[in-house]
């Protein structure tokens, strides 16, 4: 099958990386997948094309706006590929009821703003897949996994960068504050004396940006510098999705953090494989449940919450005990989670059309 | 007919007058027509509609990307209207190979990021059927359909004989017509044609009247062209100021005809592009509606071709000024040749004569 992505490129953001493993295990069986537009330097592992008559079907993967191609390229699209064989990859949860996470983290700012969504979703397609392990039972859509564990990129220790960090975050400061806030930096204060180097590596960690506030944004972005200065924690730009998995392994212990509303409706995200890619020993800001579904039993012992300052050191303490963990869960992922599941699932899906007609304006229960 | 325009309307640029038109004429004719999308308050006499039940003909009316709609509306047009109930009009001569005529050009990716192939692959996407308002478009996959048309009803200050509109015309008070001649249209790729006509007038301004141009930029070249390197919106404001040029900013569609009133002449210039193509344009024909003489700084071959031979006397040729002088000593015999001119317009390019090749072409498509 011949499956385009229509997704705006971001080297430093969004699912980039998930898309070029689609390209490259999609070519080993025998499909092709590409990203819609012009190549790009940045990613020269990912196909792209605007030869819109070489595809069979076409995914709309969007973020957190409504991105669309150029007007001319928009009309080619959607008369190219009819409305059955055009879907929506719904990677931010916006097919889903307004929902308020912990009064903090949002899918919508308002009921118009939604209104708007769905009024787009429902002109494009009937098919709506969400990105998640949960069953399609509870909700309209189809739900795939979508995301999965690529084991060729798994950076083994000898080919690993020198450690700069005792513990990194790795990502983007969007809906993050609050756990950050809440949970990390308490316990931060705890062992501070204990560990070496703390970075935060992503958008937004030292500054909001200044449009956040004009889009009534401001919780997303919010930053606590004078922390960040206190306990001598070192905020970093983003890295190319080219160079996520070798940075990650600066880092004795990474962070993983979900931002609370996708995980409240389960998604799953790039993260959840990436970290496990990288040589270092991923510590998971998940309910423990969450992460033994994910990735099998050994998931539970690597969460966080609740016991973020004792796991941190025992991580840092035992390595080898959680290495030994580590390569549990990529077993694990190896079985349940490889990209060539993925690709067949999704091909599947697309083929008999069962990423099922979504009645758009009934609401998850 | 179900006639649905899918088009950009605004009400101080491009095709709104010629829509105007076409929901009016097709209203009398016994049409149902509606401009697609939401209803714009600024455009009263339009009717809009989102509705695409029983739409018999979408015209596609494009002359920027904006002309096609957005989403969620793009979607639901090209789903709820069959291809083969779809037409393109190229307006702006964009279903071409990519043309440069002095600075003037149809495709331009840096002024609005398309490249010709993106022009030609979104058309033939939308409709097998492109049609090109001249009489011999380039290429063979493209028909002709001028589009834009005559409307002897909104003809202002009629009258029934040459003698008495020449009459009229001379007796104009200063108040009624204080220009020589008023020019409406944007500064758009016509800097070099309207500066060789106040070249040609400037000799005989005292006796014409003052010259009056009125549309967008031409006062100074906009900041946007020289940013990003865009010629061909020229403009020379010390030779306008030594003319003792009046200048005005755009107006909307509705205050055209009766501007171009306030001139005793009325000259009409077509870009280069359009000049090339052989392009008919709104003003091409609402100049023949204004009290005004047009003057027709056209290829005589179009002028015939268009407007009949007796529109050939409207056409100065290189003596601008003797023309202009000859008309102001001899006006019956100018005024003639505009009433001539009006009857050949609305014999030929009427609103009815439009709908009439609207409904050859979709049983054509149809079949």
């Amino acid at each position: 099958m011949n499956v385009l992505f229509v997704m705006e490129y971001r080297a430093n953001a969004g699912n980039t990386h998930a898309l070029t493993n689609y390209a490259r295990v999609g070519a080993e069986l025998g499909h092709n997948f590409a990203l819609y537009g012009e190549p790009e330097p940045s990613a020269p592992d990912l196909p792209f094309s605007t030869d819109v008559h070489a595809f069979d079907r076409v995914i709309f993967l969007f973020e957190s706006k409504l991105y669309v191609p150029k007007r001319l390229q928009e009309v080619s699209l959607l008369a190219r590929f009819p409305r059955e064989h055009r879907y929506i990859l719904d990677a931010d949860g916006k097919f889903n009821p307004l929902i308020v996470v912990d009064g903090y983290d949002r899918n919508y700012s308002s009921e118009d703003e939604r209104a708007e969504w769905l009024s787009f979703y429902g002109a494009l397609t009937d098919h709506i897949i969400k990105p998640t392990l949960a069953t399609s039972e509870d909700t309209p859509a189809t739900t795939l996994p979508f995301f999965g564990f690529n084991p060729a990129q798994v950076l083994p220790p000898e080919a690993a960068p020198p450690k700069k960090y005792d513990i990194l975050h790795v990502g983007h400061n969007w809906w993050r504050w609050k756990e950050v806030a809440g949970e990390l930096l308490p316990a931060f204060e705890q062992i501070r004396s204990q560990v070496g180097e703390i970075g935060f590596l992503g958008l937004w960690w030292d500054a909001m940006p200044e449009w956040a506030k004009h889009e009534d944004l401001e919780p997303a972005f919010r930053v606590e510098t004078e922390a960040f200065r206190r306990l001598n924690i070192r905020a970093e730009p983003p890295v190319p999705y080219t160079e996520v998995i070798r940075t990650m392994s600066t880092g004795r212990v990474n962070i993983f953090t979900q931002r609370p509303f996708l995980a409240h409706v389960k998604h799953l995200t790039l993260r959840y494989f990436e970290e496990f890619c990288a040589d270092t020993i991923p510590l998971l800001m998940l309910d423990q449940d969450l992460a033994a579904a994910v990735y099998g039993p050994a998931g539970r012992e690597l969460t966080l919450p609740g016991r973020v300052a004792d796991k941190i050191l025992d991580a840092l303490q035992r390595p080898e005990h959680y290495r030994g963990l580590v390569e549990e869960v990529r077993r694990y992922m190896l079985v349940h989670h490889p990209y060539r599941r993925r690709v067949e699932e999704l091909v599947a899906a697309l083929a008999d059309g069962s990423a099922s007609p979504a009645p758009l304006l009934r609401t998850e229960g | 007919m179900k006639l649905l325009l899918v088009t950009g309307v605004d009400p101080w640029m491009r095709s709104v007058s010629t829509v105007h038109r076409y929901a009016a004429a097709g209203r009398a004719l016994g049409h149902e027509v509606a401009v697609y999308g939401e209803t714009n308050p600024e455009l009263p006499g339009l009717p809009f509609t989102t509705d695409l039940a029983g739409v018999d003909l979408a015209l596609f009316i494009v002359q920027i990307p904006d002309d096609l709609p957005d989403m969620p509306y793009l979607a639901r047009l090209l789903d709820g209207i069959p291809r083969e109930r779809r037409i393109v009009v190229d307006l702006w001569g964009r279903f071409n190979d990519t043309i440069r005529l002095d600075h003037d050009f149809n495709h331009l990716e840096k002024l609005d990021g398309h490249l010709a192939s993106d022009w030609v692959e979104a058309f033939k996407a939308i409709s097998g059927t492109i049609l090109q308002p001249t009489l011999e478009p380039l290429r063979p996959d493209v028909q002709p359909f001028l589009f834009h048309g005559f409307d002897p009803d909104c003809v202002a200050g009629k009258s029934a004989t040459a003698r008495e509109a020449a009459a009229a015309w001379r007796e104009a008070t200063h108040e009624e017509k204080p220009y020589g001649f008023v020019y409406v249209g944007s500064n758009w790729h016509r800097w070099q044609q309207v500066r060789r006509f106040l070249e040609q007038y400037a000799p005989v301004r005292a006796r014409v009247g003052k010259a009056c141009l009125i549309g967008w930029d031409w006062a100074e070249r906009p900041g946007w062209t020289i940013e990003n390197g865009i010629a061909g919106i020229d403009t020379d404001p010390a030779f306008l100021s030594e003319l003792d040029v009046d200048l005005y900013q755009g107006v909307r569609f509705d205050e055209v005809t009766g501007l171009l009133g306030k001139g005793r002449f009325a000259p009409v210039f077509h870009r280069p592009l359009f000049r090339h193509l052989g392009y008919v344009t709104n003003r091409t024909f609402e100049t023949f509606c204004a009290d005004s003489l047009p003057v027709l700084m056209l290829p005589r071959d179009f002028v015939t071709a268009i407007y009949g031979t007796a529109a050939l006397k409207l056409v100065p040729g290189d003596d601008v000024a003797k023309h202009l002088t000859d008309a102001l000593d001899n006006p019956q015999d100018y005024w003639d040749a505009v009433l001539q001119t009006r009857e050949h317009l609305a014999r030929h390019h009427s609103f009815a004569r439009r709908f009439d090749e609207l409904e050859r072409l979709r049983s054509g498509s149809a079949s």
